[in-house]
């Protein structure tokens, strides 16, 4: 009876958290699974900007605003003729809408009516292209034609509606503040479910900003912000004084976020200043290499005037651009050969700087973008090569490092010495259980580096491995809407900015997880999104931009220009037309 | 586009090694996560090395030890404190094979889907084997020396008296333990000491006489008091004379049993040694215990002499003689033993029945013969005694192992007393004692 009375008393936060605790991996499915259904189901339709017209009648649809010509299968549009070139031209648009024919080394060149085509040579509509002796007619889209291809076109968030994901995600935000709330127990602080309020209000009036701006994509963002609620349950575990400093950085990414963005919107103004924004990314580095101090083995903090940051960090975002190239100069080698140059010269100050779980991640999009710009396998294992003696020559040169693997996957041998962290982190993991022992609960925070290089860990304790493996499913979810979306892409340089980035945040996730839990050495990079740390967030949204601007679903992205309202209802054009321009069966449309 | 768009695919290989790696943890996780969070910095469960959460009991439900407001609190009666130390362990950690860090995961209550979760966050529940009562009696029984009492269901397995001596109250842990009386106090002696069996492992000589020599039964031996063997002599207890092999066993009598080793030949003392789980170390509910020792000495040696009978090099532990006498109780078939409560999983034949049967029936004997019936009023008492020689001037260690035969009450013994002389006289009495609570509860 005793025993009874008690627990009833003392147990009331133990039972809310009790339920609560089944609650967050529930709702970080619900979310997940909304996103990922309404990222990745249906084919995806392509966009048609121009076409060419065949003597015969017949018309080769172009999807893309960068598309290959030629009688290789790969190419976008296919010439079935034997005196066109393998890979024959390319007809390239830029973001304002001018075309532009490209000679890809072709045996018989390009005549635009009737002129031989030096390289490249600009096209309009109604102009004759011949190839090969095939003589055909580009025809271009106008503004109204775009305008009617994209009222036809199915929007995201008709199906699977961002609004109750959004809402899903405040549930997930306002019962963290609870439980958190609860946990503190005399210590509680109204600011800390405060904050996860704060949170899921700037997640609303961004999702509004959106909806005036008449976009209806969100997922990619609901993502990141679901990332972020778990980021900010972590700081309120670990420190809760830096809560509004963690809701800072959150803005502050997401103002990154939106200006890059906005930026990324023009692809000639962006590809301008891709090399310029790549040297500002080294004189950063370079900065700190000479003035950082050096933290925790690895020496790359700056501090300007009270704030500390890591230039590495907004590296990554330079690095994506670096790497990002049109078509037409995706088969110059000399800029592939500069790429290489500038990744080396990366990949080695950040050696240098002892933070050489960054350089990995470097390197490691360093791989992904050399392998989707050449398609060169013997690129890769060339550079992969480089980079292994470049790795031994550094353990040779520097032995503590070596110390630091010697322990790698005997984290249990030396459970005091190399292996802390990680056992400390398996131990709490496995307390947690599927389902966690609730926020606020666990100790793993009272580990150096806990809610940082350990967060994994972190989260598996006070919610369950579920939710880990569904935070870590949140980052997989961009990498494979990457995939699916190049498949509609426009330009090459946001497909290859775009898996870029997911490659960097994906790298960094890999060594962060795996690493805390030996199965890959201890780096110590962050969890994106996750990991308490200003610069590191602000960097990750900043590399979700190119996630966002690789998404080419009608009205789904603001770094995706719509075309231009129409006046009015048109008086000709109706749905029930059957007016299409996706391409897939163009013997059934007529324009 | 189109080929840039297929090398997109090589993303896959990042979401293949996140899936792998992933998988391969989750696997790690399903296999070692019940020790990942026994590791005693699990802050969730321990406090500066001590389990912060559980509760330990014996078979009958009496709590032995629990926690109550962040402290780690054992049962209120001193007896039961010091009787159970060695089988529930001390808050330090110091008594390694005590329930408190053997059953770590299950007292954090520790399941993969849980984790280290508790509702009420007092953790698990351990129910031993062991009857508190029962170590109570042994404790009163050995009157403070130093030795090994236990008792074990021949039919289950299941421990149900475990007294390790010498101990001490778990809240007021001794702060000097390299005095003689807390000799090897952490250790518990069942499980982790090993002694001379003396003329116990007369039982093993016997074990391997019977199934060897097919005319036992038709011999008669003489002894004079001692027997010569190899230029040297073993000497007897007494001088028997004209006795067949009932009453050798009976008398303990050291002449029939050093021809009858020497005939058996060193190779087939030690194989049956090794059969009869005496050497290697067992596992009791997972705990290896301390190895025993036979060493084969040269055929037809005097040592050879001395080994078959306890003496030699001869070391057993407690629990693998307990386990040894309990498969002879059980028809040949000796139970896994288990220190938590509900029968084992496992059993293995140690010997034929019919042979497990003739021990038992001669077992018998000796008790009627030697020990005294009435020394053991209402038991139908099976037993062996040995005083096995330590040497040095110290009295012998006084063993006697055996087991009851009766329905309700299947139990095997094993008593130790070190030092404590005649090995009938001072350890039977203690067994006397134990058996006649766990029979008249």
């Amino acid at each position: 009876m005793e025993n009874i009375l008690e627990s009833v008393s003392s147990g009331f936060a133990n039972y809310i958290t009790f339920i609560l605790r089944f609650v967050t991996p529930l709702l970080s499915g619900l979310i997940l699974y909304r996103c990922g259904k309404s990222l990745l189901r249906g084919r995806g339709e392509s966009e048609t900007w121009g076409y060419l017209c065949l003597p015969n009648g017949g018309r080769i649809y172009l999807n893309h605003w960068e598309n290959i010509i030629g009688r290789n299968r790969s190419c976008d549009a296919l010439m079935e003729f034997p005196t066109v070139s393998r890979i024959h031209g390319a007809l390239i648009r830029d973001s304002r809408g001018g075309w532009k024919v490209y000679d890809l080394n072709s045996k018989s060149g390009i005549l635009v009516n009737g002129e031989k085509a030096e390289r490249s040579a600009p096209v309009k509509s109604g102009d004759i292209l011949t190839m090969g002796g095939v003589q055909l007619t580009f025809m271009d889209l106008n503004e109204e034609q775009l305008a009617r291809q994209a009222e036809a076109r199915t929007k995201p968030g008709t199906i699977v509606r961002p609004g109750i994901t959004l809402m899903l995600l405040t549930e997930l935000q306002l019962l963290l503040g609870i439980q958190h709330y609860i946990a503190m127990g005399e210590e509680a602080d109204i600011m800390i479910p405060l904050s996860f309020a704060v949170l899921a209000g700037i997640m609303w009036v961004y999702y509004l900003f959106m909806r005036i701006l008449r976009r209806r994509g969100v997922e990619i963002e609901t993502l990141a912000f679901f990332l972020c609620t778990l980021g900010l349950s972590v700081t309120a575990t670990a420190v809760p004084s830096d809560m509004i400093k963690q809701l800072v950085f959150v803005t502050a990414g997401l103002f990154v976020f939106l200006c890059l963005g906005f930026f990324l919107r023009d692809l000639e103004r962006a590809r301008k200043l891709r090399w310029p924004i790549a040297v500002v990314g080294v004189l950063m580095l370079t900065a700190t290499l000479v003035i950082a101090k050096s933290t925790n083995g690895a020496k790359n903090w700056i501090s300007i005037a009270g704030f500390t940051f890591q230039p590495s960090e907004f590296v990554k975002i330079c690095f994506v651009f670096a790497g990002a190239t049109t078509m037409d100069r995706l088969f110059a080698k000399r800029n592939l050969i500069l790429f290489m140059a500038f990744s080396a010269l990366c990949v080695v100050t950040l050696g240098l700087m002892s933070d050489f779980g960054t350089a990995l991640v470097f390197f490691a999009a360093y791989l992904i973008i050399a392998f989707i710009r050449s398609g060169d396998f013997a690129t890769i294992f060339l550079s992969a090569g480089g980079a292994a003696l470049g790795g031994f020559l550094i353990l040779t040169v520097k032995p503590y490092i070596k110390d630091r693997f010697s322990t790698w996957g005997k984290a249990w041998q030396f459970a005091n010495e190399g292996g802390y962290q990680q056992t400390r982190t398996m131990a709490a993991a496995a307390s947690g259980g599927l389902f966690g022992v609730g926020a606020g609960n666990g100790w793993l925070h009272t580990v150096f580096a806990a809610e940082t290089d350990m967060v994994f860990g972190l989260i598996c304790e006070e919610h369950g491995l579920i939710t880990g493996v569904f935070a870590i499913g949140a980052l997989v979810l961009l990498a494979l809407f990457a995939i699916k979306a190049a498949a509609t892409a426009r330009s090459s340089f946001y497909v290859i900015g775009a898996c870029a980035a997911v490659t960097m945040l994906l790298f960094q996730l890999i060594l962060n997880v795996f690493g805390s839990l030996d199965i890959l050495p201890f780096t110590g990079v962050t969890f994106p999104f996750v990991s308490r740390g200003g610069s590191s967030i602000i960097a990750c949204w900043g590399l979700l931009a190119f996630v966002k601007a690789v998404d080419t679903r009608q009205n789904a992205s603001f770094a995706i220009k719509l075309p231009k309202r129409k006046r009015k209802k048109d008086t000709f054009y109706t749905i029930q037309d059957g007016y299409d321009f996706s391409g897939y069966d163009p013997e059934r449309h007529e324009v | 586009m189109n080929r840039v768009k297929r090398r997109t695919m090589s993303l896959l290989s990042l979401v293949l090694i996140i899936a792998m790696g992933l998988s391969f943890y989750v696997y790690r996780y399903a296999v070692h996560g019940r020790e990942w969070a026994s590791f005693t910095s699990n802050k969730a469960v321990f406090s500066q090395g001590q389990l912060m959460v559980g509760t330990v009991c014996d078979r009958n439900g009496a709590v032995l030890a629990t926690v109550d407001d962040g402290r780690r609190i054992y049962n209120e009666d001193p007896v039961i404190r010091r009787s159970t130390l060695h089988a529930v362990g001390d808050q330090y950690g110091n008594i390694g094979t005590g329930a408190l860090s053997v059953f770590a995961p299950e007292l954090i209550g520790y399941d993969p889907v849980n984790g280290a979760y508790t509702p009420d966050r007092k953790g698990g529940k351990v129910r031993l084997s062991i009857d508190s009562g029962l170590n109570a009696a042994a404790y009163e029984a050995m009157d403070g020396r130093k030795g090994v009492v236990a008792v074990e269901n021949y039919e289950t397995g299941e421990i149900v008296c475990m007294l390790s001596s010498y101990n001490y109250d778990p809240y007021y842990p001794p702060e000097d333990v390299s005095t003689p009386e807390y000799e090897g106090v952490y250790l518990n002696r069942f499980l982790s000491a090993a002694y001379t069996p003396g003329s116990t492992f007369k039982l093993v000589t016997l074990t391997a006489a019977l199934e060897r020599i097919p005319d036992l039964f038709d011999r008669t031996f003489e002894c004079r008091g001692s027997v010569e063997i190899d230029g040297e002599y073993v000497t007897c207890t007494g001088t028997h004379g004209e006795i067949d092999i009932n009453e050798a066993l009976a008398v303990s009598c050291n002449c029939v049993f050093a021809e009858l080793a020497v005939e058996l030949g060193g190779d087939t003392l030690e194989r049956y040694a090794n059969d009869l789980g005496l050497t290697g170390s067992i596992k009791v509910s997972g705990i290896k215990t301390a190895s025993g020792n036979y060493d084969k000495a040269a055929d037809g040696s005097v040592d050879l002499a001395w080994s078959g009978i306890g003496q030699y090099n001869d070391s057993v532990n407690p629990a693998a003689m307990l386990r040894f006498v309990s498969g002879i109780a059980n028809g040949g078939t000796a139970e896994e033993q288990t220190l938590l409560y509900g029968k084992s999983s496992g059993s293995d034949r140690i010997m034929k029945t019919s042979t497990a049967e003739t021990i038992a029936k001669m077992m018998n004997y000796n008790v009627y013969y030697t020990y005294g019936e009435d020394n053991y009023p209402g038991l139908e008492l099976c037993a062996k005694s040995g005083t096995a020689e330590v040497g040095g001037g110290a009295d012998p260690h006084a063993l006697f192992v055996g087991f009851i035969r009766d329905e309700k009450h299947p139990y095997a013994f094993v008593v130790i007393v070190e030092n404590g002389g005649s090995g009938s006289r001072t350890a039977g009495r203690v067994a006397n004692a134990v058996l006649q609570a766990a029979v008249n509860k």
